[in-house]
C-alpha cells in the first residue's frame, strides 16, 4: 500500500489538479468534454422540468382538494387564543411599563390602542351589519352580496370610555389605564354553550404582595363577547368580519410597583389551562405604572 | 535428508579457542578446566556444554539448496559442469546471506548430571527474562477508544457541538433567559458521537478477543535438570545453559544443542517449510546453525517417533531464538491501513468535504441575507448535522463484523474486523505450500511394478484406491510394505478413519503404514502372523530398512527377508525383478526401465523407495536359524527386486478446485515456499497454480533442446524462481517477473525473501493476500495487505502477525473470504448509497428554510432520529443481500480506480433519488399546513412573523389567528410528517439499493428476509416516535394523522420505477453514457 500513501508535493496537486480542470489532450473540463457537459446538463435540465412538473402536479392536485372556506383540520386551534393591546414585549411575555408624569412613556401605547382600533371606526365596519340578538349568528347560505356571509358590526364606540373618543389618553393619564383584550379567530368556532364568553381580569398572586382585589371596568359591559359575533366562517366568507373586542379599564393598580395581570376568558370551551401555551385562551402582563 | 554434511569449521561441534570473558563468563580457569576436560575422550561427549553467545543477524532457510543439488545429481548423473558452478556459487551465496557472526564462549561448563543450580538459574532468569517471545505491542485500549471517539465523522460533530455550546454561551451573555435548545443539541451531538464511539470500540474489542482467547496456549512443560534432579518445570522459566530432556511428541521449549539424541526427529516445517521431518542426533553436522542436525529450536516439534528421547543444554531462550527473531522481524513491519479503511476514509473526506463546503457556502449567504451570526452558527450546524450520516461508520462496522461471523462460521477467523473486505479486493495471493496447499502429510502418490507406474488416491480420506491390485507382483510389494515397517498405530484408536489416526513412527513409514492399512486391511494382525525375527531400522549410511519374517503359511517353513530403501541401493542388491508375480532376471533393459520410472516418479518431486524381497532358502536358513543384525548372516545380495512406490506431501483435494476460483475471480497465485524447486513445481502443477499447458523457461529449453538463454522469455508463462535467482534480482527484475508470468512459483525463500516478493507484488498496486503457517511466513504476514495463517498447522508467531485464520487449513476458505469479502464491498456500497440518499431530503429543508422563509420542515434533533433511528437496521440489512451476479467471474477491483464511494454514486444518491426524496417529503409538509390552513403560497417568506414569540395572532389562509406556540406544535408536526415522508421513502430507497444492476424482481422481493425486518422497524420506530413519544414535547414529534403517512408514497413508487428504468437501460445499453453516468 507504499502507493496509496505517496506524498504528493503541492505543485504536484496543484498541476493535477490544473489538469482536472482543462485537459488539453482530451479536451475535458472538470473530467468532461464541453459536448457530454451539455448532454449531462441537458438531462438534468430535463430530470428537474419533469419532477418540478410532478411536484407542481402534486401541489395542484393537493389544492384541489383543499375547501375554500374551512380548513380541513382545525384539531391543532382547539381553544383560541387571547391578544393584549397594547402588546410591548420584554424579556419574558408582555411587559408594559410607564410613567404618568411622563406623557412620552405612555403616547407609543396610546397610539398602538389608536391605530388598533382604526380597524373598529364606523367607516371600516360599514359593509358589516349591526346584530343585536344574543344567540350565535349562524348563516348556512351566502346570503351577503357577492356570494359572501354577513358579519356583524364592532366599532370602537361600544368600548365606550377605553374607545379613545372620549379620552384620548385611555386612562393611561390618571392611571387607570385600558386595555383592550382580543380573542383570537377560529373558523366556525362556537365559544360556549349559552352564556357570551367573558373576559376576567385579576392580578396573579405574587409572594410577598398583598394586593386588594383588582377592580376592573369592563366594556363592553360586563367584559362579554356577544355570541352574534360568532361562529366565523372564515375569511373567504366573511372578508369585513373584525373581532369582537373587550376593553378592561383597571382601577386599582398600585404605582411604582410592578404587578401581574392574568386576564382569562370564561366560557365553556375556551381552555386556559395548557401549560405549554401561555396565550391559550388567557393572557398575563406585566404592568408598572410609575408616578 | 542425509547427505550434505560439510565438516569443516567444526565451529558448532568441537570445543574453540577461548573467546575473550563475556559479560556473563566465568572465570578463566574454569575454561581451561574445561578444555582439558574436553581432550580426555570420555568427556568429550560432554564437552559440548558450552554457551553460545552468537548474533544471527538474518536468518535463511536456503541451507538445503546444496544437498537438494547432490540429489538430483544423484538421480541424473548427466548434470553438467554449470550445475557444479552454480553450486559453488551458492555454497558462496550461503555464507554470504548467512553473515553468521558465530563468537563462541565458554561461559560455563556443566556436568549433564547436574545441570545448573536453582540459585543459578534464578540469577539468569532474571537477567535475561522467561523463556517466551515478547507479544507484540498493543496498542492502549484508551488510545484504541479515544481513536473511536475522534475518527471518522465524530471530529466534525465533535465541532458541531462545540459551536452549539459556544452559541448559547455568546446567547446567553447577552440574554440569560436565552433558550436552551442550541445546548440541548450540543448535548446530543456529544452523545451521539460518545455512543458511536463507544458501540464501535465495543465492536472491535469483541473480534479482538475472540482472538484473544484463540491465543491462550496451554502452559508448556520441561523437563529439566537442576540441582542434580529431574524437575518439571515451566517452559518459560528456563534459562541459558539448563539441562533439559526431550521426547517424541514434545515441543521443544527453547533452542537447544543436543547432547545425546536416539531417533529423533523434529518437524521443521514451521521453520523453514520443509514437511519432511529431519533426523536430529548429537553429532556436529554444519557450520550453518539452521543445518546442523546438533541444534533443535524453539516451537518445532519433535516427531512422535518410537523410542525418541534426547538431552540437550539450552542455548538461547526467548526472543534470542531464532523464532524469537523472526518474530521480531515481523513485528518491524509496519501495519498498513486496510484497503477498506482507505475507502472508508475516502468516502468521510467526501461527505465532509460537502457537509463543510454547503455549510460554509449557507453561512455566508445566511449573513448576507442579514440573518444574526448566532443564527447563521446554528444553521451551519444543522446542514452539517443533515449532511453528516451519523449513524454510517457503526452501520459499517455492523456489517463488517456479521460478515466475520459468517466467515468465522465457515472457518475463516477474522482477527481485524477490517480486513473482512481485504480479501475480496485481493489481487495477488502469494501461498506457502506446506501446510496451506499441501496436506503436510507424507502420503504414497505412485507405485511402478510390473513395469508399469500406479497413481494411488492422495485425497484426504485415501479411501479409494483403485489401481489394479490383481498382480501377483502387488501381493509381494503389499507384503513388503506391510512388514518392513516399524510403525505402529497408537492404540485403541479403532473408531477413528485410518488417515486421522496416531501413529508412532516417522513421515515415510506412517504413509506406508497408512497406506497399507487402508488396502489391506489389519496391518498389525499381518504383522503377527508373519512375526519378524529380526531387523535392521534405517540409517543413512546403509539407507535401507530389513527385516525378515516367518511367513504366515505354515507350509512354507522359508524365511521371507523384506528390504525397502533408496531404490537405486534396493536396485543393486537384486538381480532379479517380478514381473506379473513371476521372478525374472534383471536385464540392461529391465534396470532401463527402472530408470525411466524412478526418474519419472523423482521429477514429480516425489520421494522414491524402492522395495525387494527374497525367500531364504529352508535349507541354508532352517526355523532354528539364529539371525544376528549386527554380524548380518544373511544374504543381502541378489535379492528379487519388486517395485517402487514413491510418495508427497500430495495437495488437499480442495486446493485445484480453490485455485481455478481464484484464476476465474482474477487473483493471481504465486506460491513462495522454502522447499526444493522440484518439489514445488510438482504441487504447483498439480494444484494449478502453474497451468497443465504452461511451460517454464526451462521447459521450453528441454523441449526444444536448446540453452535455457535461447528460449524467448515471452514464450513462457511459468516461472519457477529459486532464493538464489531472487537474490540477484534487482527490485526492476522483480517487478518485470511478476508482470510477465502470470505464473510463478518461487522455491527456497528465506523469510525476507518472502518480504521482498510481497513488497514486490505492492509495487505493481496490487492487493497482496500472504498466506502461511510458519514462523518464517511471519513477517510476509504481516508486510502483506491480508496475511491468513493456518489454524491447526500454524506458529503462534504466524497467527500473531495474520489478519485471518483458517481455522480448518484450507485453502478453499480463502475463495470463500474472497467472496464474502466482494459481496461486503458491494454491500457497503449499497448500504452507503442507501444513507447518504437521505442527507438530500434532510439537507434542503435548511437551505428553504434560509433562503425562501418557509416555516422550518424538519428540525435538527427529528434528524437524528432518522439517522439513528429508523435508518440503522435497514442500512444493515443490505449488509445481508446477495450477490447479484456471479462475483466470482469479474476482476479485483483497482484498489486506485474502483472506489468505494465514487462520483456515480454520490451524484445519483444526491442528485436523482435524494432530490426525489427531498420533494417528496416537502408534499406531505405542504399537505399537513395546507389542510390546518395554511396555503403553500402563504409560506414562503412568513419565517420571521412565524418565528416570532410576540406574535400571538399570526392569521392563516382562512383568517383564523394563531398563537405562538399553536404555530409551534404545528412546526412540530410538520416535522413529523417531513420525517416519515422521508422514512416512507426511504422504504422505496431500501428496496431499490438491493440491486445497482439487475431488476429487483430478478434479485427476489423477498429473498432477503432482513430486508424486511429493516423495514419492518422503520415503520414501527416512526409510530412509536409518533404515536408513543408525540406526547413528550422535548422530542419535536407529534401524533400524525394517519393519512398523512401515505402521501409520499406515490413519490417512493415513483422512486422505484425511476431506479428499475435506470437500472434497464444499464442492462441494455452496457457501455453507454447512461451506464457511465449511471452504474454505481
Amino acid at each position: 500500500m507504499a502507493a496509496l500513501q505517496e506524498k504528493k508535493s503541492c505543485s504536484q496537486r496543484m498541476e493535477e489538479f490544473r489538469h482536472y480542470c482543462w485537459n488539453p489532450d482530451t479536451g475535458q473540463m472538470l473530467g468532461r468534454t464541453l459536448s457530454r457537459w451539455v448532454w449531462i446538463s441537458l438531462y438534468y435540465v430535463a430530470f428537474y422540468v419533469v419532477m418540478t412538473g410532478l411536484f407542481a402536479l402534486c401541489i395542484y392536485v393537493l389544492m384541489q382538494t383543499i375547501d375554500p372556506y374551512t380548513p380541513d383540520y382545525q384539531d391543532q386551534l382547539k381553544s383560541p387564543g387571547v391578544t393584549l393591546r397594547p402588546d410591548v414585549y420584554g424579556e419574558k411575555g408582555l411587559e408594559i411599563h410607564y410613567n404618568i408624569s411622563d406623557n412620552r412613556t405612555w403616547t407609543s401605547l396610546t397610539h398602538t390602542l389608536r391605530s388598533f382600533l382604526a380597524g373598529y371606526s364606523p367607516a371600516a365596519q360599514v359593509d358589516n351589519i349591526n346584530c343585536t340578538s344574543k344567540t350565535y349568528f349562524f348563516q348556512e347560505s351566502f346570503g351577503a352580496p357577492n356570494h359572501t356571509k354577513f358579519s356583524c358590526k364592532f366599532t370602537a364606540d361600544m368600548l365606550e370610555n377605553c374607545s379613545g373618543l372620549t379620552d384620548p389618553s385611555f386612562g393611561f393619564k390618571e392611571g387607570k389605564p385600558c386595555f383592550i383584550i382580543k380573542m383570537n379567530r377560529i373558523v366556525r368556532f362556537l365559544p360556549s354553550n349559552s352564556t357570551p364568553p367573558r373576559v376576567d381580569c385579576t392580578f396573579l398572586d405574587m409572594p410577598h404582595q398583598a394586593l386588594t382585589p383588582l377592580q376592573v371596568e369592563y366594556y363592553p359591559p360586563n367584559g362579554t363577547f356577544s355570541l352574534h359575533y360568532f361562529p366565523y366562517y372564515g375569511k373567504k366568507a366573511q372578508p369585513h368580519y373584525s373581532n369582537p373586542l373587550v376593553a378592561a379599564k383597571l382601577l386599582n393598580v398600585p404605582t411604582n410597583t410592578e404587578v401581574v395581570v392574568l386576564c382569562k376568558i370564561l366560557a365553556d370551551h375556551v381552555t386556559f389551562d395548557n401549560p405549554h401555551d401561555p396565550y391559550e385562551g388567557k393572557v398575563e402582563f406585566k404592568l408598572k405604572i410609575q408616578k | 535428508m542425509a547427505g550434505g554434511a560439510h565438516r569443516g569449521g567444526g565451529r558448532w561441534g568441537a570445543p574453540h579457542s577461548p573467546a575473550p570473558p563475556g559479560p556473563r563468563g566465568c572465570p578463566v580457569p574454569l575454561k581451561a578446566a574445561a578444555q582439558s576436560l574436553c581432550r580426555k575422550p570420555t568427556w568429550g561427549q560432554y564437552c559440548t556444554l558450552l554457551l553460545f553467545q552468537r548474533k544471527l543477524e538474518i536468518y535463511s532457510v536456503e541451507h538445503h539448496a546444496a544437498t537438494d543439488i547432490k540429489k538430483k545429481e544423484g538421480r541424473d548423473g548427466k548434470k553438467d559442469n554449470d550445475l557444479e558452478l552454480k553450486r559453488n556459487q551458492q555454497k558462496e551465496e550461503l555464507k554470504k546471506e548467512l553473515d553468521l557472526d558465530v563468537s563462541l564462549q565458554f561461559a560455563f561448563v556443566l556436568f549433564v548430571f547436574q545441570g545448573l543450580s536453582s540459585t543459578r538459574a534464578a540469577e539468569l532468569l532474571a537477567q535475561n527474562g522467561p523463556n517466551a517471545l515478547t507479544p507484540p505491542k498493543q496498542t492502549p485500549e484508551i488510545i484504541k477508544f479515544l481513536k473511536q471517539m475522534v475518527g471518522g465523522f465524530s471530529i466534525l460533530l465533535w465541532v458541531g457541538a462545540v459551536l452549539c455550546w459556544i452559541a448559547f454561551g455568546i446567547q446567553y451573555v447577552s440574554n440569560p433567559s436565552a433558550s436552551l435548545d442550541s445546548v440541548y443539541l450540543g448535548t446530543v451531538l456529544a452523545v451521539v458521537v460518545i455512543l458511536t464511539g463507544i458501540f464501535a470500540y465495543y465492536q472491535e474489542a469483541k473480534s479482538t478477543n475472540i482472538m484473544a482467547s484463540f491465543c491462550k496456549m496451554i502452559p508448556q512443560q520441561a523437563v529439566v535438570i537442576r540441582d542434580s534432579e529431574k524437575k518439571v518445570i515451566p517452559a518459560e522459566q528456563l534459562v541459558v545453559g539448563d539441562i533439559v530432556e526431550i521426547k517424541g511428541g514434545d515441543q521443544i521449549p527453547a533452542d537447544i544443542r543436543l547432547l545425546s539424541a536416539q531417533g529423533c526427529k523434529v518437524d521443521n516445517s514451521s521453520l523453514t517449510g520443509e514437511s519432511e521431518p529431519q533426523s536430529r542426533s548429537s553429532e556436529f553436522t554444519h557450520e550453518n546453525p539452521l543445518e546442523t542436525k546438533n541444534i533443535t529450536f524453539y516451537s518445532t516439534t519433535c516427531q512422535r517417533v518410537f523410542r525418541c528421547t534426547a538431552t540437550g543444554m539450552v542455548i538461547n531462550t526467548g526472543d534470542r531464538t531464532i523464532i524469537g527473531r523472526i518474530a521480531s522481524l515481523a513485528s518491524g513491519v509496519g501495519n498498513e491501513k486496510t484497503p477498506i479503511a482507505i475507502e472508508i476514509e475516502h468516502f468521510v473526506h467526501i461527505v465532509a468535504g460537502v457537509a463543510v463546503s454547503v455549510g460554509i457556502l449557507f453561512f455566508i449567504i445566511a449573513v448576507c441575507m442579514k440573518y444574526h451570526v448566532l443564527d447563521a452558527i446554528i444553521f451551519l450546524i444543522a446542514i452539517i448535522v443533515a449532511n453528516v450520516p451519523e449513524g454510517l461508520l457503526a452501520t459499517v462496522t455492523v456489517a463488517l463484523s456479521l460478515t466475520a461471523k459468517r466467515m468465522a462460521k465457515k472457518n475463516c477467523l477474522v482477527k481485524n474486523l477490517e480486513a473482512v473486505e481485504t480479501l475480496g479486493s485481493t489481487s495477488i495471493i502469494c501461498s506457502d505450500k506446506t501446510g496451506t496447499l499441501t496436506q503436510n502429510r507424507m502420503t504414497v502418490a505412485h507405485l511402478w511394478f510390473d513395469n508399469q507406474i500406479f497413481v494411488a488416491d492422495t485425497s484426504e480420506d485415501n479411501l479409494n484406491q483403485g489401481f489394479d491390485q490383481s498382480s501377483g507382483t502387488w501381493t509381494s510389494l503389499s507384503k513388503i510394505i506391510a512388514l518392513c515397517n516399524r510403525a505402529e498405530f497408537k492404540p485403541g484408536q479403532e473408531s477413528v478413519p485410518i488417515m486421522k489416526r496416531v501413529v508412532v513412527g516417522d513421515a515415510s513409514e506412517t504413509a506406508l503404514l497408512k497406506f497399507s492399512e487402508v488396502i489391506l486391511g489389519d496391518v498389525m494382525e499381518i504383522r503377527k502372523r508373519n512375526h519378524k525375527v529380526v531387523e535392521i531400522p534405517f540409517n543413512s549410511t546403509n539407507k535401507f530398512q530389513l527385516s525378515i519374517h516367518q511367513t504366515e503359511d505354515p507350509n512354507d517353513k522359508r524365511f521371507l527377508l523384506v528390504m525397502k530403501g533408496a531404490p537405486e541401493r534396493i536396485l543393486e542388491k537384486c538381480s532379479t525383478i517380478m514381473i506379473n508375480g513371476k521372478e525374472q532376471p534383471l536385464d540392461k533393459s529391465m534396470a532401463q526401465a527402472f530408470h525411466t520410472a524412478y526418474m519419472e516418479l523423482g521429477g514429480l518431486g516425489e520421494r522414491v523407495l524402492g522395495f525387494c524381497h527374497f525367500y531364504l532358502p529352508a535349507d541354508e536358513f532352517p526355523e532354528t536359524y539364529s539371525f544376528d543384525s549386527e554380524s548380518m548372516n544373511f544374504p543381502t545380495s541378489n535379492l528379487c527386486f519388486v517395485g517402487l512406490l514413491s510418495m508427497i506431501d500430495p495437495p488437499r483435494s480442495t486446493v485445484p478446485d480453490a485455485v481455478t476460483k481464484c484464476r476465474s475471480a482474477g487473483i493471481k497465485v504465486i506460491m513462495v515456499t522454502g522447499d526444493h524447486p522440484i518439489t514445488a513445481k510438482a504441487i504447483a502443477k498439480s494444484v494449478g497454480i502453474i497451468s497443465a499447458n504452461s511451460e517454464t523457461v526451462e521447459d521450453i529449453a528441454k523441449r526444444c533442446n536448446i540453452a535455457v538463454e535461447q528460449v524467448n522469455k515471452r514464450d513462457a508463462k511459468a516461472a519457477v524462481v529459486t532464493g538464489m535467482e531472487l537474490k540477484d534480482m534487482s527490485p526492476e527484475q522483480l517487478d518485470e517477473l511478476l508482470a510477465n508470468y502470470p505464473e510463478i512459483v518461487f522455491a527456497r525463500t528465506s523469510p525476507q525473501q518472502k518480504l521482498i516478493i510481497v513488497e514486490g507484488c505492492q509495487r505493481q498496486d496490487a492487493v497482496v493476500a500472504v498466506t502461511g503457517d510458519g514462523v518464517n511466513d511471519s513477517p510476509a504476514l504481516k508486510k502483506a495487505d491480508i496475511g491468513v495463517a493456518m489454524g491447526i498447522t500454524g506458529s503462534d508467531a504466524a497467527k500473531n502477525a495474520a489478519d485471518m485464520i483458517l481455522l480448518d487449513d484450507n485453502f478453499s476458505s480463502i475463495v470463500t473470504g474472497v467472496e464474502e469479502g466482494r459481496l461486503i464491498f458491494d454491500n457497503l456500497k449499497k448500504t452507503i448509497a442507501y444513507t447518504l440518499t437521505k442527507n438530500i431530503a434532510e439537507l434542503c429543508p435548511f437551505l428553504i428554510y434560509i433562503i425562501l422563509g418557509l416555516p422550518l420542515p424538519i428540525g435538527t434533533i427529528t434528524l437524528l432520529f432518522i439517522d439513528l433511528g429508523t435508518d440503522i437496521i435497514p442500512s444493515i440489512a443490505l449488509a445481508y443481500e446477495k450477490a447479484e451476479s456471479d462475483i466470482m467471474n469479474r476482476k479485483p477491483r483497482h484498489k486506485k480506480k474502483d472506489r468505494l464511494v465514487n462520483q456515480q454514486l454520490a451524484v445519483y444518491s444526491y442528485l436523482h433519488i435524494g432530490l426525489m426524496q427531498a420533494l417528496g417529503a416537502f408534499l406531505v409538509y405542504f399537505t399537513v399546513y395546507a389542510q390546518q390552513g395554511f396555503r403553500p403560497t402563504s409560506l414562503f417568506h412568513l419565517r420571521i412573523a412565524w418565528d416570532s414569540d410576540h406574535l400571538n395572532d399570526l392569521e392563516d389562509n382562512y383568517g383564523q389567528e394563531w398563537t405562538s406556540y399553536q404555530r409551534q406544535y404545528l412546526e412540530w408536526t410538520g416535522y413529523t410528517a417531513f420525517f416519515v415522508g422521508i422514512m416512507v421513502q426511504q422504504i422505496a430507497d431500501l428496496i431499490i439499493r438491493k440491486t445497482r444492476k439487475n431488476s429487483i424482481f430478478k434479485q427476489g422481493l423477498f429473498r432477503n428476509k432482513v430486508i424486511w425486518v429493516g423495514i419492518a422497524s422503520q415503520i414501527i420506530v416512526a409510530l412509536l416516535l409518533s404515536y408513543g413519544l408525540g406526547s413528550i414535547t422535548a422530542l419535536n414529534f407529534t401524533m400524525l394523522k394517519a393519512q398523512y403517512w401515505f402521501v409520499a408514497v406515490p413519490h417512493a413508487i415513483l422512486i422505484w420505477v425511476y431506479d428499475e428504468m435506470r437500472k434497464l437501460f444499464i442492462r441494455l445499453y452496457p457501455g453507454s453514457w447512461w451506464d457511465k453516468n449511471m452504474y454505481y
